[in-house]
């Protein structure tokens, strides 16, 4: 698991064992995905993701764009999941469940 | 509807009607698939709403403890006092299969204490704050996991709605189509040579009593 944001706010998630990236440009963020995406490990024999899950903060999540985000959201591993941060949330998370039932359903039933 | 660019003959029908045999059967099973999908993903995608808010609601409180700590206390201090944190989290990660979608399906083992640090020198929102991100971990973890097999499950969703769609509109009334047409050429071939035969023999009969005459 790693956590991408600025050094201030997530540096807490380190001490609850998520390794914190530090970033506050949404440039290297889209770069730090790609290359956090593409570490692996070796479990027995196996080459499995280092990172399963990618928390990153709705400032810098909001910045990827489509493209970057449908190739990085392929495979089933890593869950690339946007978090909000101090100020509140900005609606994105929701947003993009909002998308995510319109592309399977063809309509917004959420609402 | 387009007629596909085939020979009228009777071995093109043959296979022709293989073919349509083999989109109809093809059809239901996507059909019975899509549905399969969207009852699973109609269960999930609620939940995922209500984690999100929910997740959404107690970060920001979380964070807030966390920037308040980091204001009273210097950067240094908040980063020594986390650095001997002896809470190790391994996450199991199995991955489901729904429907020949993978859903990956995580599991949290979580162990140390997380404030291990002296109490002198932090202050009391530090402890606070690192309580409630230790509190909301677990439904982090949750949401990752429904989100990530909602976002999965909408993919292959789409992806089949396409391939249902192509066969229901397009691939079955063209071959139909196309069925029908041979159907029908046969049949006028047929007729014509009918009366061929009809008219050359007539050629002939007249002929003959020509020459009986």
């Amino acid at each position: 698991m790693a956590i991408i944001g600025p050094r201030e706010i997530i540096l807490g998630f380190k001490a609850v064992g998520i390794e914190p990236v530090y970033i506050t440009d949404p440039k290297e963020a889209v770069e730090q995905v790609y290359s956090l995406k593409r570490e692996k490990v070796e479990v027995d024999g196996e080459s499995l993701n280092k990172y399963a899950i990618l928390f990153i903060l709705e400032e810098l999540a909001k910045e990827i764009t489509p493209e970057d985000y449908k190739k990085l959201s392929a495979d089933p591993l890593p869950a690339i999941i946007p978090l909000p941060s101090h100020m509140g949330t900005t609606g994105y998370g929701l947003s993009k469940l909002k998308t995510i039932v319109e592309k399977a359903v063809g309509m917004d039933i959420l609402s | 509807m387009a007629i596909l660019n085939v020979n009228p003959t009777r071995m093109e029908l043959l296979g022709l009607k293989k073919k349509i045999k083999g989109a109809k059967r093809g059809h239901k099973l996507l059909k019975d698939k899509q549905d399969g999908l969207m009852q699973k993903f109609m269960e999930i995608i609620r939940e995922a709403k209500r984690l999100r808010v929910e997740v959404e609601e107690k970060l920001g409180g979380a964070f807030k403890n966390f920037i308040k700590a980091g204001s009273l206390m210097s950067e240094e201090f908040v980063e020594g006092a986390l650095l001997y944190s002896t809470a190790k989290t391994e996450l199991e990660v199995k991955t489901k299969n729904v429907m020949s979608v993978r859903i990956p399906q995580f599991k949290l083992k979580s162990e140390g204490e997380v404030i291990t640090y002296g109490y002198l020198q932090t202050s009391g929102e530090l402890d606070m704050s690192l309580q409630s991100l230790q509190d909301i971990f677990p439904l982090l973890i949750q949401l990752a996991e429904i989100e990530k097999s909602a976002e999965a499950l909408a993919d292959e969703l789409e992806k089949t709605r396409r391939r249902v769609n192509a066969l229901e509109y397009r691939m079955i009334p063209d071959l139909e189509d196309t069925i029908k047409f041979i159907q029908m050429k046969l049949g006028e071939m047929e007729r014509s040579a009918i009366t061929n035969t009809m008219r050359v023999k007539a050629q002939i009969e007249a002929q003959l009593a020509e020459q009986a005459a």
